[in-house]
């Protein structure tokens, strides 16, 4: 059964001139109990993607089928009761409420369900063993660190016990170490029957992923299956095979190519190391020094080590 | 869904404690308003209450006669309407003449005639300024207040070897004199020298009441009074008690009917039971309350403005937290309700402070002044009912706003 049927989604931003297309006519069809990754450059409608599948924006134009039901034109309260139901989301920012303790912050999706004080504090200490931190119920979420506090966002999006859960780049403001145990943990919950789509810059963690789905520009441009465990073919060469994107880059002569440079190279010109595979721009001196070696190196690369330079 | 608004509560609570100075402030306008509405309106109440007490102790059936027309009378006779201004600057006189109508009246059981003196009284070469009446032996059977010290003068014949006795009020003792026991003491009134024969026991009076304060006052024989100031003297009032209590009405219309055919009606004054003096009284403190209370109220408006503005602002900077709510599938009405519990808890506390506060200055006000402020529990009640109500009043627009907003749109906002 498909959980989510989008056809031909198209979501447009502002007016006239400044009109901006976030999404071009994308089609995607995810099944139950699939782990989706969603890879692309910055800017390329992965998060826009994730608000309209999330219930949080409406899509301009095309129809988007949820649990085999239309929910493309509901209404904004019929949208929040089914993303309270049905939809768990996770953030790079975590997005915890820093006045809330840990326990509260985890049973607030339940209390705008209704649920009853003593039943919602119960399932949430469930929860919260369920990722590990049952010894920080009353912490508050500044008291933790970034891994931790992460999970007690996954135990918050899991509390609803919801089909479907979203992450946007859950890793995106984590260490190498805490990405893993974060990843670990949602295919732990995947297991148990959950959908799970994340949005990540990071190849070596398609190695968790079933699928995984190529954006750029809006649209989807490359959809494959991976087995789990190992990372897929094409977010090894995606970096490679997406030119540059922006007039300043061109005309310095910088390719997302050589932002994929290996860290020792980087450090050695003396520029700042580029994060999580994200476009800088960079200086020209940097791009022509650089430039050859890249191509050599390419079939080199050993994914560990790029992963390591998150 | 109870829980659900119980949290609001704890949350609300929370989030105003994370920003206790600005809740404070914004809290303050409340508790200004709830203050000053409140002392107000009990400072009235206990007023009112003081010249009920005053006027019963002169007891129910005196009639007092005053110059002016203090009162409109609607065609039954009934009060309707209190002339403040009136009669201050419309100040029509009563005579001696007048007197002797009033007390030829039929009916009439007693009646004095009270005489204003002005001039300072010398004691020891010290001017005080106490009020002088001039009035007959009537005056003690009339006010019914037994004498502390002494005896009241008598009239005619008896005065003969004494004319320049007086009595005085319990404040002029004390205050004057220095001494509670005045009798024989001697003062020195418009070149006279008279001495003090009796002392009156405290009489309960009040500030802002119509009745004249009689603590405050020397009475001397009216005769005396006449001698002294000649043809022309003027009454200050009459006061009369007719000897059939149950007649009242009657005999004060009596007295209406022939002061106003005695002057063809060219004089202005006003008869006025106790009953309605009552009610004067009780209609000019109604009046000044509701009108001081009014101009306090303003303060809660001000105080209602500061929570929207304060709300506003938390709002805004709380973006975030709304698109994180609404993510995690808050409705509109939950959000609006969790803004809304804010405001309320906010402008409720306020209103809790403003009570307490009023309570310990009535306490301060009792102990110190010869005030006794009255606080009712519908004060009380109807203070926090107004603050609660001017929460919510105030805390909808930003609520609304909270609740309308888009919740991806909110999540963007950092």
């Amino acid at each position: 059964m498909a959980i989510i049927k989008l056809d031909d989604v198209s979501k447009l931003y502002g007016f006239g001139d400044a009109t901006t297309l976030a999404l071009d006519e994308v089609s995607l069809t995810i099944e139950q109990n699939e782990f989706v990754a969603v890879m692309g450059p910055s800017g390329c409608g992965k998060s826009t993607l994730m608000h309209i599948i999330g219930l949080l924006d409406r899509p301009t134009h095309g129809s988007f089928m949820l649990n085999e039901r239309s929910v493309a034109r509901l209404s904004q309260a019929r949208r929040g009761k089914i993303r309270r139901d049905t939809i768990g989301f996770i953030f790079q920012s975590y997005n915890l409420l820093p006045r809330l303790t840990v326990l509260e912050n985890v049973a607030l999706p339940l209390a705008y369900r209704g649920v009853s004080l003593a039943k919602r504090t119960k399932l949430a200490i469930n929860m919260l063993e369920r990722v590990g931190l049952s010894d920080r119920d009353y912490f508050y979420p500044p008291q933790l660190s970034g891994g931790q506090v992460q999970c007690v966002a996954i135990a918050r999006a899991l509390v609803n016990d919801p089909k479907l859960i979203i992450a946007d780049e859950p890793t995106g403001n984590l260490d190498s170490t805490s990405s893993r145990l974060i990843m670990e943990l949602l295919s732990e919950i995947h297991k148990s029957g959950n959908t799970i789509l994340f949005v990540t810059h990071n190849p070596e963690l398609t190695r968790y992923a079933s699928r995984v789905v190529y954006m750029h520009d809006g649209s989807i441009i490359q959809d494959e299956q991976t087995k789990v465990g190992e990372v897929a073919e094409t977010a090894l060469q995606q970096m490679y095979t997406v030119p540059t994107r922006t007039a300043e880059d061109d005309l310095a002569g910088v390719s997302v190519l050589m932002k994929a440079l290996p860290q020792k190279e980087s450090r050695a010109s003396k520029v700042e190391p580029v994060k999580r595979g994200r476009r800088k721009a960079v200086g020209k001196s940097r791009s022509k020094v650089t430039r050859k070696p890249v191509k050599t190196s390419r079939s080199n690369h050993a994914a560990p080590k790029r992963g390591a330079r998150k | 869904m109870t829980s659900v608004y119980r949290g609001n509560i704890k949350m609300a609570i929370a989030s105003l404690k994370s920003t206790k100075w600005r809740s404070f402030l914004t809290m303050l306008g409340i508790i200004i308003g709830v203050v000053s509405v409140v002392t107000v309106v009990s400072i009235g109440e206990g007023i009112k209450h003081q010249v009920a007490t005053q006027i019963n102790q002169l007891g129910p059936d005196l009639i007092t006669i005053r110059p002016g027309k203090l009162v409109e009378r609607s065609g039954n006779g009934a009060v309707d309407g209190v002339n403040l201004l009136f009669s201050a600057t419309d100040g029509g006189v009563l005579t001696p003449k007048n007197y002797e109508t009033v007390s030829q009246t039929p009916g009439i059981g007693k009646s004095v005639p009270l005489s204003l003196l002005h001039g300072p009284v010398r004691i020891d070469g010290h001017d005080y300024t106490p009020l002088v009446l001039g009035t007959t032996s009537s005056m003690e059977q009339i006010l019914d207040k037994p004498l502390e010290f002494g005896e009241f003068f008598g009239d005619g014949d008896a005065l003969k070897d004494q004319p320049n006795s007086a009595v005085i009020g319990h404040n002029v003792a004390t205050k004057i004199f220095k001494q509670r026991q005045a009798v024989g003491e001697n003062f020195e009134f418009l070149g006279q020298t008279f001495f003090v024969r009796g002392v009156f026991k405290q009489f309960d009076t009040t500030p802002l009441s119509l009745s004249t304060d009689f603590n405050d006052t020397i009475f001397i024989p009216y005769q005396t009074a006449q001698q002294i100031t000649g043809e022309n003297s003027q009454l200050y009032e009459i006061l009369a008690k007719p000897s059939d209590s149950s007649r009242l009405t009657q005999v004060a219309n009596d007295i209406t009917h022939r002061l106003e055919t005695s002057s063809q009606g060219q004089q202005r004054f006003t008869v006025l039971r106790q009953d309605e003096s009552l009610a004067v009284t009780n209609n000019i403190l109604d009046l000044l309350t509701k009108m001081i209370a009014g101009i306090a109220a303003i303060s809660l408006l001000v105080g209602g403005i500061g929570i929207m503005d304060v709300m506003l602002v938390s709002v805004a900077e709380r973006m975030h937290e709304i698109g994180i709510r609404k993510a995690l599938g808050a409705s509109s009405r939950q959000i609006l309700l969790q803004f809304l519990t804010e405001a309320s808890v906010l402008s409720l506390v306020g209103g809790l402070v403003g009570v307490i506060l009023s309570l310990i200055i009535n306490f301060v006000l009792r102990v110190t002044t010869s005030l006794t402020p009255v606080l009712t529990w519908q004060v009380v009640v109807g203070a926090t009912v107004v603050s609660l109500l001017v929460g919510i009043i105030f805390g909808t627009a930003p609520a609304l706003k909270a609740a309308r907003k888009d919740p991806i749109e909110a999540l963007r906002n950092q």
